[in-house]
């Protein structure tokens, strides 16, 4: 398919007409987002080795869902996952340093702060200070930890805090599972984090690395020789979205990125050989495709390429805030130079990362004027225009 | 406090030695508070023997660099975080166009690079 409008030709369903703004500077729409999507949908809250042993925990603070979610590993050895709130005066257990807090207790167990409650990793209420001074109306068995639905595919870690969801994991993943199963996500574990705090809706920063057609303008500063050759493979599938990205490379690399692709093909811009990729990832074995950008919905971009893969997310703080997370993953180094190979694409991967976020705010601004309350989108801009499609119908459910 | 001696076949850049430093944070922080001929004359300097310091470090395992080959390995490192601003930004010591880096919170960056250790484990 080369058409100049392919995607509306193998979508015709999503239409042309132009997309409105309001969802995306609108306190009220956020707030039905909150509880018609965040507040019903699974969301991938990180990797399983990220708590690799018993008793460790990693609490995550879902603001769109109004609370924190702690995920503990047992001595059985599975994953479990919690509202962080105790019963007994409705403090958070884990004390939080943030929006991502680690910890690990050799016990396997989780100790409140404020009074000393002990809770097991299957969330049972192990011990209360001080029990007979509660009255007999009070039992330990019905104060446990109250549970989050928790599932795992391919080693990410989901989440569903609402109190019965509409469907399992595997339904909500549908194709996007068998679309994305099979690369070596758990041996490309040595992983890097960036966040910050965008004055965004979280839809601004979604659009704004769901597309291809920014690559010549944006990143003209990190990665001048790169040409987009615009997106392929576009498959939607249900709520989720991916596509190919394809890239041309017309220069030789700069002295010191040169050094770098010898030592190792840690840049996502360095050549490569076999391939690691699922048989569903670059199908047509393209040679100019660069990595695959899927949206798995609602908030988490998954992107893998030969060698790397990194993830950007989105978690609302308000209509007008965001938190941002992006991730970068490769196999670890086994030698110093290996290091300092990943150390320089980790550098221009951040940098391209600065000029990526740089047009957010701008944009967020620009919208909250009203001057303009529809926006123009084209052919391969498709995932953006998917998005706006899924949120509103999920809101207007 | 880090050694702050090279090698003696790398003695020509101990007026590098300011850029031995350990973290990815103080990487670039020392980039940002230098001017444009400070980064091109520390690229000047290092790229020309950017490949003998690799293969220098590398008698050593990830992790098991002895004092006497941190300080060269930081300088390295330091080279990463300075190379794309003189080969792809004019010399700009900022990225150009771009979100504020002091924003930009980096989970390992307080962590030293030549350790080794996983960018989500503990400095």
């Amino acid at each position: 398919m080369n058409s100049e409008h392919r995607w509306l030709e193998a979508y015709p369903e999503l239409g042309t007409g132009p997309v409105p703004t309001e969802p995306y500077i609108s306190a009220a729409w956020h707030e039905l987002e909150k509880e018609k999507i965040f507040k019903r949908v699974w969301l991938c809250v990180g990797r399983a080795n990220e708590i690799p042993k018993a008793g460790d925990y990693k609490v995550k603070r879902i603001d769109a869902a109004d609370t924190s979610v702690i995920m503990i590993r047992g001595k059985d050895g599975q994953i479990r996952a919690f509202h962080n709130a105790c019963a007994h005066r409705g403090n958070t257990v884990v004390t939080e340093t943030g929006n991502e807090t680690y910890g690990s207790s050799r016990a396997a167990v989780l100790t409140c702060r404020f009074h000393g409650w002990v809770y097991g990793a299957d969330g049972s209420l192990i011990n209360v200070p001080s029990e007979e001074r509660f009255y007999s109306c009070f039992d330990k068995s019905e104060n446990g930890l109250t549970p989050v639905h928790y599932g795992e595919w391919e080693g990410f870690m989901f989440v569903n805090v609402a109190e019965k969801p509409e469907s399992t994991l595997e339904e909500f993943l549908g194709d996007y599972a068998d679309h994305f199963r099979g690369f070596p996500y758990d041996s490309m574990d040595f992983g890097f984090t960036y966040r910050t705090e965008l004055a965004c809706n979280w839809k601004v920063a979604h659009d704004a690395f769901a597309e291809a057609y920014h690559v010549d303008t944006i990143h003209a500063g990190s990665f001048p020789n790169v040409f987009s050759t615009g997106l392929q493979n576009v498959k939607l599938m249900g709520p989720h979205r991916t596509c190919a990205v394809c890239l041309t490379l017309n220069a030789k690399p700069t002295p010191v990125a040169g050094v770098a692709n010898k030592v190792a093909g840690a840049s996502l811009v360095a050549r490569r050989g076999a391939s690691m990729l699922p048989t569903s990832i670059n199908p047509d074995k393209r040679s100019d495709f660069a990595f695959e950008l899927s949206v798995l919905f609602p908030n988490t971009l998954l992107h893998i390429s030969e060698g790397i893969w990194f993830t950007h997310q989105f978690w609302p703080l308000a209509h007008n805030r965001t938190l941002w997370e992006g991730r970068y993953y490769v196999k670890a180094p086994k030698t110093n130079s290996e290091r300092w190979a990943i150390e320089h694409a980790m550098t221009l991967q951040r940098n391209a990362w600065l000029e990526d976020t740089a047009t957010m705010e701008d944009t967020q601004r620009a919208m909250q004027s009203r001057a303009k309350t529809m926006q123009n989108l084209q052919d391969d801009e498709i995932l953006i225009r998917h998005g706006a499609a899924v949120v509103d119908r999920y809101v207007n459910a | 406090m880090e050694p702050m001696t090279l090698p003696p076949s790398f003695a020509e850049l101990a007026p590098y030695l300011d850029w031995a430093l350990p973290t990815a944070d103080e990487r670039q922080a020392k980039r940002l508070a230098s001017t444009s001929d400070e980064l091109r004359r520390f690229y000047d300097a290092v790229l020309p023997r950017l490949e003998d310091i690799l293969a220098e470090v590398d008698r050593f395992p990830l992790g098991g660099l002895p004092e006497s080959h941190r300080a060269l390995f930081n300088i390295a490192l330091s080279l990463a975080e300075v190379a794309p601003h003189i080969e792809l930004y004019g010399g700009a010591v900022g990225v150009p166009y771009a979100f504020d880096e002091a924003r930009f919170i980096a989970v390992h960056g307080d962590q030293p690079t030549w350790k080794g250790f996983a960018p989500t484990a503990a400095g």
